[in-house]
């Protein structure tokens, strides 16, 4: 018999000790142009406080920040790391996507409910922990992986989840899983990310850092620092791949309101690992590409909007924004001349569509992450209102490469019309799980082989090149380059660089409902398609997997994924509907079996041995 | 002087239509009556873009776009008919109704439903979903008006965008995300603003229905009637909603007459809105009206004839009349009057000689900064108009002091604006106390004699609001029981007293009205249409 578990009883926050918040508050407030921005660093504020947010919280914040207390609460119930009900003392958040469950996440979130005699969602009596699933943590290199509080605990292991037992206190760090380059002369963003004190400024500056943010701000015009990235052919890496020069000289050159230049650190897209690396490897990289991109753009004023599960990384970064303004590259006047740059280090509260630029905005300005509609883009009327250029980490990292080596050097670097390099992600079913650096021409097979290929005994059954959202590619399709045309032509995508491998034990129907779970779990939900059809594709996919499956479902879902696509206010409902229409098109004959047989190709099911270094076992 | 916006020309289903600038492809669609549906989006309301039903094809853009927010341009070609539009509209109308509980047998509001429409219009799929739906909260008071039932919303954020914009007390928010998400008030919080009702009228669904209204009637029973509501001086434009089966289905609401009443577009009153207090004053209609001639002169009261009323009045007048004695008669209209009445009431006390005749509005009330009015009279402009004297009170003080034999008075309850005391003490003073009104109350308790009188909603004739815009109100009922149109009275009592007074209905009234009061001159109902005119300044 499991003992009954409990909810940690129901505790009030007063108004008088909210009071006490108040001077923090203030300090909060006096970061951002509209109070409404701070939003969610208040709602943190309180939760860090006293554990949860409730009624009088909610309250208090939209007291300071000027909206309606019901908006405060719109925001709190949208995302997932606000509670409101106190959780245990460890709350632990074990990822449940694909990438950590092709290396046994199922197993490891069991045998956690058992040994804690609590489901997920649930709170063990004396308090202490609370138990949760979640979607990918983007630490898939060490899979499986959880979150306890804020730190990142992986690969999980039998041994792993004794100490978090016994000593939930002391639990060991991530272990850091730069595999190296992959035909690369030398490696360029990851270069110092095995140097000891990588993210301290004297080994930046050491390294020969600050010196094109220098370069930029003291000798050249805009208008050169946006020909030179123009010229490197650098596209944007957080997956759209646009132009990163045109991209900047969208930004009006004068305008009546402040301009912002906003960085987008939500890294969520499952498989990806690549910005969490340059936050906390290589911080001040980061930092200077943002001076190189105000300067170029005029900004004065810049976000970087971390995504919330990031705390360590953004820890470091922040650390790393303090130094930059005592050595003169940040605040006024710097590098002694009239330019100046603010930089705020905002965390999100845990929803992958902030990744979106336009629901990024909308969550950096204290709401839910809702995309807008377009026109006017970000470029116009961004943030605030504002012209906005935002630009993803990897992104903004490359560009003190490109002022110090020039755009020619960079372009040469890629292929075809992509300049450069990138940081490839590669986790799921691989033997060196890790983030790999590569030149933008990079084959597919090239980058799974440096990688070790997959498990001794197994053969390679299909890949995820650009995160779970991009179509699906099989063994017979690996030979594809990485660069943005080339995936686009063999009808997928570059999208975040994620790389997930699936070897032969992968039953297409269970890695599916990993990625159906997750984009109805991650829907913002304001679209009508996309709300009702993530929802729905999951309902019919999950029915399936339970061997409820009937003759018409896969045209079904074939059907629900095609009328959600291009028909809402973001790309968020076509990315749910690719894997759709990829894994049942390219696997279509496992899908049927599923459903007229009511069980898998795989029968019996290979025994799901874990992959990762420290293996986990069940008993 | 501003500038006219620049003109636009575009095809919409091979129809050319000229718009201005700025305009959007739906407005545009209207206007080449090629209409688009839509739920999110509302005339009044921010463009929330959300609902995606209204996507059409324009003809070099691969994907199809919401008309509610793509800005119609030069030379623009629109399909709303096209294959490719109509299969975009059944597939969001499919994704609309798979987790909906479709309960219409049991919702209120079946009917009225914009899935029930779009469904028959557009719709007409075959359905796919084989799933479970979702739950969520259901039949929740989400304050003294507005019953939420969260499974049926289709999270357009009407509501939403209503309580952040219009009424600007921000009560309703939407939660969670995915198809979790669901409309509410925040924990403890209630929905409960001078304008909550309006969320109703504007919820394309059974998601929120009025408490008041609620399983009162089907609305397929309901006739409609435009009128004016006669809560406040605003005027806000109305229609009112009635049981037209109601004589064959005396059962529904206790035989009321009036079950509710909606807001009517007017740009220039109440654009698509109208308050509680005058959305759920419609009660007087049907309930403690008086419904007999009353007489209290000598002795018990008792009920009487019409004939017998109007007689014992008229004796008492002319007697006074011949005795020169007409300036111990005062007469208390009321600002609730329409101008029809207060014009023949004003022509019939002229020619008798009666000078003592004034308007009286009620107590002042509630109001805000939006459209409710402190003045809940509706006509009191029109009688000023009209060139009547302002309020009771010297005319009671007269009474009191017995200078006063006859005393005629409107509608009113006087005693709830100058106290009880008063009116007793005034009474007390005067032979005859008339009272011609609509509902029972201490004035009419006291009166020597009743005449009950319809009320607006059974009247045909023109307000005069705050801002001095002339409306026509239409009768949507009869006049309840006994009661009589108070111009008729008056022209009863006129043929009485050999006042040639004979008006045959309100039309040639107020034709007649414009004709002889300067400040109508030129109006006409033709001109006043439904939605009103100004007077002149």
């Amino acid at each position: 018999m499991q003992p009954p578990a409990t909810d940690v009883k129901r505790q009030e926050i007063s108004p008088a000790q909210l009071k006490t918040l108040d001077a923090s508050a203030q300090q909060i407030l006096a970061k951002y142009e509209f109070p409404r921005a701070a939003t969610l660093p208040l709602l943190r504020l309180v939760q860090e406080r006293f554990g949860f947010i409730n009624t009088a919280a909610e309250e208090w914040v939209a007291g300071l920040v000027g909206v309606a207390a019901v908006h405060i609460h719109e925001v709190v119930t949208f995302y997932t790391l606000f509670h409101q009900q106190p959780v245990g003392t460890y709350h632990i958040q074990v990822c449940q996507n694909i990438a950590c469950a092709l290396r046994g996440a199922e197993g490891c979130l069991a045998s956690l409910s058992e040994r804690l005699g609590i489901t997920p969602g649930q709170t063990t009596p004396d308090g202490k922990f609370t138990l949760s699933a979640v979607e990918c943590l983007c630490a898939c290199e060490a899979g499986p992986v959880m979150q306890v509080n804020d730190q990142y605990v992986g690969p999980v292991s039998a041994q792993v989840i004794d100490a978090l037992l016994k000593t939930p206190e002391a639990l060991p760090e991530l272990p850091v899983v730069f595999q190296g380059t992959v035909g690369l002369v030398e490696p360029v963003l990851s270069k110092r990310f095995n140097f000891k004190d990588s993210t301290l400024i004297e080994t930046y500056v050491r390294d020969e850092g600050y010196q094109a943010a220098r370069k930029a701000v003291a000798e050249l015009t805009p208008d050169q620092v946006i020909a030179e990235v123009t010229k490197a052919n650098l596209r944007g890496l957080g997956g759209a791949g646009f132009p990163t020069g045109k991209k900047w000289s969208f930004i009006p050159k004068e305008s009546a309101k402040p301009k912002f230049l906003v960085v987008n650190a939500d890294e969520g897209e499952p498989g990806t690992i690549k910005d969490r690396y340059i936050i906390a490897r290589d911080p001040h990289r980061l930092i200077e590409g943002m001076i190189i991109a105000a300067r170029a753009t005029g900004c004065r004023k810049a976000y970087v909007y971390v995504r919330g599960e990031y705390a360590e990384p953004a820890r470091i970064l922040q650390q790393a924004i303090d130094e930059a303004y005592k050595y003169g590259f940040l605040g006024q006047h710097i590098f002694n001349t009239d330019a100046s740059l603010e930089i705020v280090l905002h965390r999100g509260a845990g929803a992958y569509i902030c990744g979106e630029e336009t629901a990024l905005l909308s969550s950096l300005e204290g709401g839910k992450g809702f995309p807008r509609l377009k026109p006017p883009f970000p470029a116009i009327a961004g943030l605030f209102g504002s012209p906005t250029v935002i630009n993803n980490v990897e992104t903004l990292a490359c560009v003190p490469t490109i002022l110090n080596k020039g755009g020619e050097w960079f372009a040469k670097l890629g292929y075809g019309k992509t300049g450069g390099m990138r940081l490839y992600s590669i986790s799921g079913h691989i033997k060196k799980p890790g983030l790999y650096e590569a030149s933008q021409g990079v084959t597919l097979r090239e980058l799974i082989e440096a990688a070790g290929g997959v498990p001794e005994g197994r053969t390679l059954k299909a890949v995820i090149p650009g995160g779970i959202s991009a179509k699906i590619l099989r063994a017979d399709e690996v030979g594809v380059r990485m660069d943005f045309d080339s995936l686009l032509a063999a009808g997928t995508m570059a999208g975040s660089a994620g790389i997930i491998v699936m070897d032969d034990s992968t039953c297409m129907l269970q890695a599916l409902w990993y990625a159906a779970k997750f984009f109805a779990h991650e829907s913002c939900g304001q679209c009508s398609p996309c709300r009702e059809g993530t929802g729905w594709i999951f309902k019919i996919i999950d029915r399936i997997v339970k061997g409820q499956g009937r003759p018409q479902d896969l045209d079904i879902l074939m059907g629900v994924a095609s009328n959600m696509e291009g028909r809402t206010i973001c790309v968020f409902a076509d990315a749910a509907a690719w894997p759709v229409q990829s894994y049942i098109s390219k696997f279509r004959e496992e899908f049927e079996l599923h459903v007229r047989e009511k069980r898998c190709h795989l029968t019996p099911a290979p025994a799901r041995e874990p992959l990762a270094v420290n293996v986990w076992s069940s008993r | 002087m501003a500038e006219t916006p620049k003109q636009i020309t575009l095809t919409i289903d091979g129809k050319t239509v000229t718009v201005p600038d700025g305009t959007t492809v739906l407005q545009a669609c209207e206007k080449a009556n090629s209409p688009v549906p839509f739920y999110c989006y509302h005339p009044g309301l921010s463009i929330a873009g959300n609902c995606r039903i209204c996507l059409v094809e324009i003809v070099g853009t691969p994907k199809l776009q919401i008309a509610c927010y793509t800005p119609a341009a030069n030379g623009m070609v629109v399909n709303t008919t096209s294959d490719k539009t109509l299969s975009g509209r059944r597939d969001v109308l499919e994704f609309l109704l798979i987790n909906h509980p479709l309960d219409c047998p049991v919702c209120d509001q079946a009917g009225e439903c914009w899935l029930q429409d779009y469904y028959m219009q557009h719709g007409l799929y075959d359905p796919k979903f084989n799933e479970t739906k979702q739950k969520k909260p259901k039949a929740v008071p989400i304050g003294p008006t507005v019953m939420l039932d969260a499974e049926r919303c289709i999270l357009c954020s009407r509501c939403v965008r209503f309580t952040d914009e219009i009424s600007k007390t921000g009560e309703l928010g939407i939660f969670n995300r995915g198809d979790h998400a669901e409309v509410g008030v925040q924990p403890g919080k209630e929905l409960n603003n001078n304008y909550s009702g309006n969320v109703v009228d504007i919820c394309p669904v059974g998601a929120l229905t009025d408490r008041d209204f609620r399983f009162k009637c089907r609305v397929w029973y309901l006739g409609a009637t435009n009128s004016v509501c006669t809560g406040c001086s605003r005027g806000c434009n109305i229609q009112i909603h009635y049981n037209r089966e109601r004589q064959w289905r005396p059962h529904i609401a206790n035989g009321e007459r009036v079950m509710r009443l909606k807001p009517r577009y007017n740009p220039d009153v109440n654009k698509w809105w109208m308050c509680d207090e005058g959305r759920y004053g419609y009660k007087f209609i049907d309930e403690n009206r008086l419904t007999q001639v009353q007489l209290r002169h000598q002795g018990a009261p008792k009920t009487a004839t019409w004939d017998e009323g109007v007689d014992l009045i008229g004796a008492t007048l002319k007697r006074l009349r011949d005795a020169k004695q007409l300036d111990q008669v005062g007469v208390v209209l009321s600002s609730h009057l329409t101008n029809e009445d207060l014009f023949v009431a004003k022509r019939l006390f002229a020619e008798l000689g009666v000078r003592q005749v004034v308007f009286q509005r009620p107590k002042n009330g509630a109001s805000d900064n939006f459209l409710l009015q402190a003045d809940k009279s509706p006509n009191a402009k029109g009688a000023q108009a009209l060139g009547i004297a302002e309020s009771a009170e010297g005319l009671l003080e007269k009474a009191a002091k017995g200078q006063l034999k006859v005393l005629w008075v409107f509608t009113q309850d006087l005693s709830t604006i100058f106290g009880e005391a008063k009116i007793r003490e005034a009474a007390k003073g005067l032979e005859l106390l008339v009272f011609q009104g609509t509902n029972d109350h201490l004035t009419a308790q006291l009166a020597h004699v009743v005449l009950p009188s319809a009320v607006c909603a059974e009247k045909d004739g023109t307000l005069t609001n705050v801002d001095g815009r002339v409306q026509r109100i239409h009768a949507a009922l009869g006049p309840w029981a006994q009661s009589r149109g108070d111009w008729e009275i008056m022209q009863d009592m006129a043929a009485r007293l050999g006042v040639a007074l004979s008006y045959p209905d309100a039309p040639a009234i107020f034709a007649d009205l414009a004709a002889r009061e300067p400040a109508f001159n030129g109006l006409s109902y033709q001109l006043i249409g439904d939605q009103g005119v100004l007077l002149k300044a």
